[in-house]
């Protein structure tokens, strides 16, 4: 399998008569997103769409998810199958990237389980969404009563029609992008051309614990799957969809599993330093059978395919701990190395235990940080959505919105901010 | 909460996800359905899941007064 991302960088954003993109800036024309998003009933009559630019001094709260436009151009498929396009299998071909850009949804859902960003100060250095030139979708349910799951999807289509039309619409500036190639040989290749290299595979855990933490694979929502295998190109196709209204810090927004930076680092790695045999995807449940069920079967696919060594991301916190620590220590009695990657809530002075469960075997570990460091946001000129929001956000408290418009939240508050796929843009160095 | 109360009172755990239950150290532990319901199935009629609520309730009260020498899960 071959694909090529072809990257148009944006660079600013506009309102105007017809969406496209010339000279780095992607014009919207407002009206006619608007009028497409309003297409679904569920959707209320005040919804927006508003643009923020990085070093604005501009807060969007809350957010609900994060999406890069992407869009087809070559290949069978379209972007988010199963979701706002067929079925069909994607990860072949050539499909255009509006680089620098991202769509934003916001607007209440579950309230608490939203997120901040801030385009400028001191809280945009923990969220990679304050480098982008955001178009938001400020939403609405056309009934206040409507049922959560109804709303969050609309939101969650909503989102994802816009991602796909602002990067259709640009279709015809191909010949500006830039081309980045990524390959995934077949697994019989791989074995045979690399036959001295360590195989090493990604299980790819995925928030699935329903009452609105949820995830879609090629529109299948992920609890009801027994984990299975994918190409690591699909997942940059928008094969993997966030459902998730959680934790802001460490639910994996759409966008960054479009650009998820595990599977570009294997890949790039590939053929190098090991052959990159399979991406594993998996899911975190509610009962304690099902994540034994699941466990069992990822690490046992694992090991079919005779892996030496897996690189292991959770999402979210808490319950998903466990499964995080029953891949690893069935996986490493396989015979299996892993490496785990996640963050920590260890309390706000950073003493507590960071994670509800462990095991001897889980001896390499990447962390995110700890998602209960305070952190004092100043007030913003401008705040798309509701600031008010912060006073029942997770990782906010009644009184975290001071009435000078700053507010003070643990850093679990800033969508992305200990992304546990990495997506992020701080980082440590051993000196 | 559990460790705490433990040291004046013994304490019966119950939780869904055992694993985690065993690593903060609870020494009675009674395996609940799930997560977002530990006592109740919404799948099931109103007349079952009170029925599973009492087992599972008497299950525990059965532990509480067990003698126990190392932490133990109960699932009887």
């Amino acid at each position: 399998m071959k694909l090529e991302l072809h990257r148009l960088s944006i660079k600013s954003l506009k309102f105007g008569d017809n969406t496209g993109f010339k000279d780095g800036t992607l014009t919207v024309n407002k009206a006619e997103l608007l009028e497409m998003i309003s297409e679904d009933p569920l959707l209320g009559k005040n919804i927006d769409v508003d643009i923020a630019m990085p070093g604005e001094k501009t807060r969007i709260i809350p957010v609900k998810d994060v999406i890069e436009p992407r869009w087809k151009i070559e290949g069978s498929g379209q972007v988010f199958p199963g979701m706002v396009s067929d079925v069909e299998t994607v990860g072949e071909g050539k499909t255009l990237v509006l680089s620098g850009c991202a769509v934003l949804t916001a607007g209440k859902i579950v309230r608490f389980q939203e997120g901040i960003i801030d385009m400028s100060g001191p809280g945009a250095d923990y969220t990679p969404y304050s480098k982008t030139c955001n178009v938001v979708l400020v939403l609405e349910p056309s009934d206040p009563n409507m049922d959560k799951h109804d709303y969050e999807k609309a939101c969650r289509i909503a989102g994802l029609k816009a991602a796909a039309y602002l990067a259709k619409s640009c279709a015809e500036a191909d010949s500006e992008s830039e081309i980045e190639t990524y390959e995934y040989a077949d697994i019989k290749t791989g074995m045979n051309s690399l036959p001295e290299l360590p195989k090493v595979g990604y299980l790819y855990m995925l928030q699935t614990q329903g009452l609105l933490h949820d995830t879609y694979l090629y529109g299948v929502d992920v609890k009801r799957i027994l984990p299975t295998i994918i190409s690591p190109l699909e997942v940059m196709d928008g094969a993997i969809v966030s459902g998730n209204c959680v934790s802001a810090c460490d639910k994996n927004s759409t966008y960054s599993h479009q650009n998820n930076p595990v599977i570009a680092d294997m890949l790039k790695r590939h053929g190098k330093d090991f052959n990159f045999v399979a991406c594993i995807v998996t899911n975190e449940n509610v009962t304690l059978a099902d994540k034994r069920r699941s466990s069992s079967y990822a690490t046992k696919l694992a090991h079919m395919l005779g892996l030496d060594g897996i690189v292991i991301t959770e999402e979210g916190f808490g319950n998903p701990d466990a499964d995080l620590i029953m891949n690893c220590w069935k996986a490493e009695r396989y015979g299996i190395k892993t490496a785990l990657l996640t963050d920590e809530y260890a309390g706000q002075d950073g003493a507590s235990q960071s994670l509800a469960d462990s095991c001897p075997e889980g001896n390499a570990c990447v962390t995110a940080g700890n998602a209960n460091e305070v952190i004092h946001l100043p007030a913003m000129e401008k705040v798309i959505g509701y600031a008010e929001e912060a006073n029942v956000i997770a990782g906010g408290w009644n009184g975290s919105l001071s009435e000078d418009g700053s507010i003070t939240v643990e850093l679990q508050a800033i969508t992305g901010s200990t992304s546990e796929l990495g997506y992020t843009k701080l980082g440590a160095y051993t000196l | 909460m559990v460790k705490e109360i433990e040291r004046e009172l013994p304490v019966v755990h119950m939780c869904t996800i055992v694993p985690i239950s065993q690593t903060v150290g609870a020494n009675r532990i009674i395996p609940t359905i799930a997560i977002p319901h530990p006592l109740g199935d919404p799948s099931k009629t109103p007349e079952e899941e009170k029925a599973l609520r009492r087992k599972l309730v008497e299950r525990a009260l059965k532990a509480l007064q067990t003698e126990i020498t190392e932490q133990t899960v109960f699932t009887e």
